[in-house]
């Protein structure tokens, strides 16, 4: 197993607070994503940890804390400056973009006249499928084909860090197989941050661990160590999750 | 979703083959050459319809900003047009000040990243921006105090009673001399350096800026100096020369005039007006509602409330009718034989501009990466922001532009309706009809809604004058024809948004 240094580390979220409006989404919220490793944030719905993703993004900037990413302060910085740093975004629900096809969304996430390019082989190479439909407007594609095109967006530029929000949400056992399968090719050259509800999926994926509850980060450490630690799931993530830890789904 | 589509497909279709059957009836009854006269006076007036709606609807869709003062804008590009073109030195006149102030106002970017870094303490942090804004009012009172700007405005309305059309020289009159004017745009320049000293934040830690774009700044700021001190020197020559010009250079170069100072006025107005305001819809419609009635009493006072009508260009104005195109091109002749009727060129001008001004905007919108981000940022700003481009920047860019084209219609309905403080009303209002009735942020919908409402004006007119009936029925067709479509299909016609 990878052993945790500081040095390591390509992203430190350090007790952030954000409020959206008047509400104090996260409390005290604190993350640490080592280098080259798949790192997951586990919770119930509406724990925070998708405003977790953002608050790094800068699209709900934290009003307290510090979050540092590959040494340099980013809190405070405007959303588009803190992503040119190298930072990928796959949001939930498969935001992509309806009107544009999918030539033209990965068109769009270039940084530098090129990006697709380069990272064209790669992307068809993990989701074939793509290249196929590579004229099509988005509103015109699958719920899987969408998340895939999410994906496939977030990898045209050369990405340090990977912010994934939900991969599995809505998609067919075996389209969550074959994406599990294109996060695991991707953490060989990259840093994911994952949020995950899909348990069987984060237990498989992950290094590492946080779980966030109620707008605070209360648990982390590896992954293989709370896989054994039913009480701990059971508390926070909910029975079926307990049972996935206990065998009883596996 | 899919069912959906095809319901605005059918829909679509049907709108477009209920058209045909109402323009071949319309022709079958009239007759060809009445026919042809009311469409193309109708295509005329869509054509300006769309050059209000299409800025109005790329607005709506990419900013949910409703702008009122869109109308107001229409009515400045055709001063702005007409002042250049009949007598510029009011322009030529007022521009070396502001250009002055906005040259200051760019050392932002340059200064910011300097200016942040520095160690201050709390009170002088916020003291500094205060004092710089305080000093900039001084600069301000000492750059303006006793520019006569009034007189500088009048020079074309008294061109167009008294010249002699021999002598298009003869209104031009002396002003402040050199040697006490350079005073002037030096005042501003600082009071435009100490706005962006104040708008800063010195010292402040918690502001982020860059300066990776730094040589691109500097030569921009080196270009505006130079353009400021040229402009200055040749304050009173360069009016001169724009009127012993060709009168059809002339009016082309008024055409960019107002188009420039659409898109530069369009970016201020964004910049200090609604950008703060992006959060609160309420609020932006009663900014861009005020800045309506603010900007029509600024052209009050400048202009007085009087109609100017603007001189066609020589290349529509010789007497006497052309057979075909090529001899309206050879001799610029007022009118032009189609389809044995005789039509004023400058009317089929307008009907041009407009069309080239939609095939460039489908440019823009389908074949650029800034047209892929505007699309895109009409269904998600977040998300392109997410993907490292800076919206916010996107977002002045198209109200300028929406700005410019509304500016590009005035300039164009100058020569062709009079020049008025409330010439923009009336297209303001057929403007938000159009746009309604094509669906709020399609530009597509824009220009089909606009020729609509075009033609019903001026069928509606032509009925209502051959039945003599009230010509209230021709304007009230337009609101008419809204409300069906609207009933069918509340989105519009080619709307996405609800």
């Amino acid at each position: 197993m990878k052993q945790t240094q500081k040095t390591d580390l390509i992203l430190i979220v350090d007790h952030i607070q954000t409020y959206i409006e008047q509400f104090h989404i996260l409390q005290n919220v604190s993350v640490e994503v080592p280098r080259n490793s798949i790192t997951v944030m586990l919770g119930r719905n509406g724990a925070g940890k998708t405003t977790t993703l953002k608050s790094i993004l800068g699209l709900t900037p934290p009003r307290e804390g510090k979050i540092i990413f590959d040494g340099m302060e980013i809190q405070g910085k405007r959303a588009f400056n803190i992503v040119n740093l190298g930072i990928g975004f796959v949001p939930e629900h498969r935001a992509i973009f309806r009107q544009l096809s999918v030539f033209e969304n990965l068109k769009l996430a270039e940084r530098t006249k090129g990006d697709l390019d380069r990272s064209g082989d790669f992307i068809f190479d993990l989701f074939p499928d793509l290249k196929r439909l590579i004229k099509l407007p988005g509103n015109h594609l699958s719920g899987g084909q969408q998340q895939m095109l999410a994906v496939a967006r977030a990898l045209v530029p050369e990405n340090k860090l990977l912010l994934i929000d939900e991969p599995s949400e809505g998609l067919a056992p075996i389209l969550i197989q074959q994406m599990m399968e294109a996060i695991q090719k991707l953490s060989a050259t990259t840093t994911v941050l994952l949020v995950e509800q899909n348990f069987i999926m984060a237990s498989q994926l992950a290094d590492y661990y946080y779980i966030i509850d109620d707008g605070k980060s209360v648990h982390n450490g590896l992954m293989k160590d709370l896989i054994k630690n039913e009480d701990l799931v059971k508390e926070y993530l909910g029975a079926t999750a307990g049972k996935v830890v206990s065998g009883g789904l596996q | 979703m899919n069912n959906n589509n095809k319901r605005r497909t059918y829909f679509i279709s049907g709108f477009f083959v209920l058209l045909l059957v109402l323009i071949i009836l319309a022709w079958q009854t009239l007759g060809t050459a009445p026919f042809v006269r009311t469409s193309l006076s109708g295509l005329t007036l869509g054509s300006l319809f769309f050059m209000v709606a299409a800025g109005l609807t790329l607005i709506f869709g990419l900013m949910d900003v409703l702008n009122f003062a869109h109308g107001s804008m229409f009515m400045l590009g055709a001063y702005m047009g007409w002042q250049f073109y009949t007598n510029p030195t009011f322009i030529f006149g007022t521009a070396p000040l502001w250009l002055a102030f906005a040259t200051g106002v760019f050392l932002l970017p340059i200064l910011k990243p300097f200016l942040i870094r520095l160690e201050l303490s709390e009170s002088w942090q916020n003291a500094l921006p205060r004092l710089a804004y305080a000093l900039m009012v001084v600069f301000l009172l000492i750059g303006l105090l006793g520019v006569n700007i009034m007189e500088m405005a009048d020079t074309a309305m008294v061109a167009i009673t008294t010249t002699v059309v021999s002598n298009p020289l003869s209104e031009i009159g002396p002003q402040e001399p050199i040697s006490s004017f350079w005073i002037r745009p030096l005042a501003l320049f600082l009071a435009g350096a100490m706005t962006a000293v104040g708008a800063s934040k010195p010292g402040n830690k918690k502001e982020y800026a860059t300066d990776e774009n730094r040589s691109r700044n500097l030569i921009i700021l080196a270009f505006l100096i130079i353009t400021t001190i040229i402009l200055t020197i040749f304050r009173e020559a360069l009016p001169v020369a724009v009127l012993l010009m060709n009168g059809n250079l002339r009016f082309a170069l008024a055409i960019l005039t107002a188009v420039l100072f659409g898109f530069m006025f369009g970016m201020v107005i964004e910049i200090t007006f609604i950008r703060p305001l992006y959060q609160r819809h309420m609020f932006s419609i009663l900014m861009t509602l005020g800045l309506a009635f603010v900007i029509g009493e600024v052209v009050h006072i400048l202009w007085s409330p009087l109609a100017y009508q603007m001189v066609r260009p020589p290349f529509f104005a010789q007497p006497g009718k052309a057979e075909t195109v090529w001899e309206w091109f050879q001799n610029g002749n007022a009118t032009l034989n189609v389809f044995g009727v005789t039509f004023p060129t400058y009317r089929l001008f307008i009907i041009v501009l407009g069309l080239l001004m939609f095939v460039s905007l489908i440019i823009l919108m389908t074949k650029t990466r800034m047209g892929m981000i505007i699309r895109a940022g009409v269904q998600d700003p977040e998300m392109v922001e997410a993907l490292g481009i800076n919206v916010r920047q996107v977002f002045t860019l198209v109200f300028a532009l929406g700005v410019a084209m509304a500016a590009l219609g005035g300039i164009g309905a100058a020569p062709f309706i009079p020049v008025q403080p409330l010439m923009g009303d009336q297209f303001l209002m057929q403007g938000f009809i159009t746009v309604v009735l094509g669906g709020m942020g399609s530009y597509i919908g824009a220009f089909v809604g606009a020729i609509t409402l075009g033609m019903a004006r001026a069928f509606g007119d032509y009925f209502a004058l051959r039945l003599s009936l009230s010509p209230a029925i021709a304007e009230a067709s337009t609101v008419i024809i809204m409300i069906i479509v609207l009933l069918v299909r509340p989105s519009g016609l080619f709307g996405k948004k609800e």
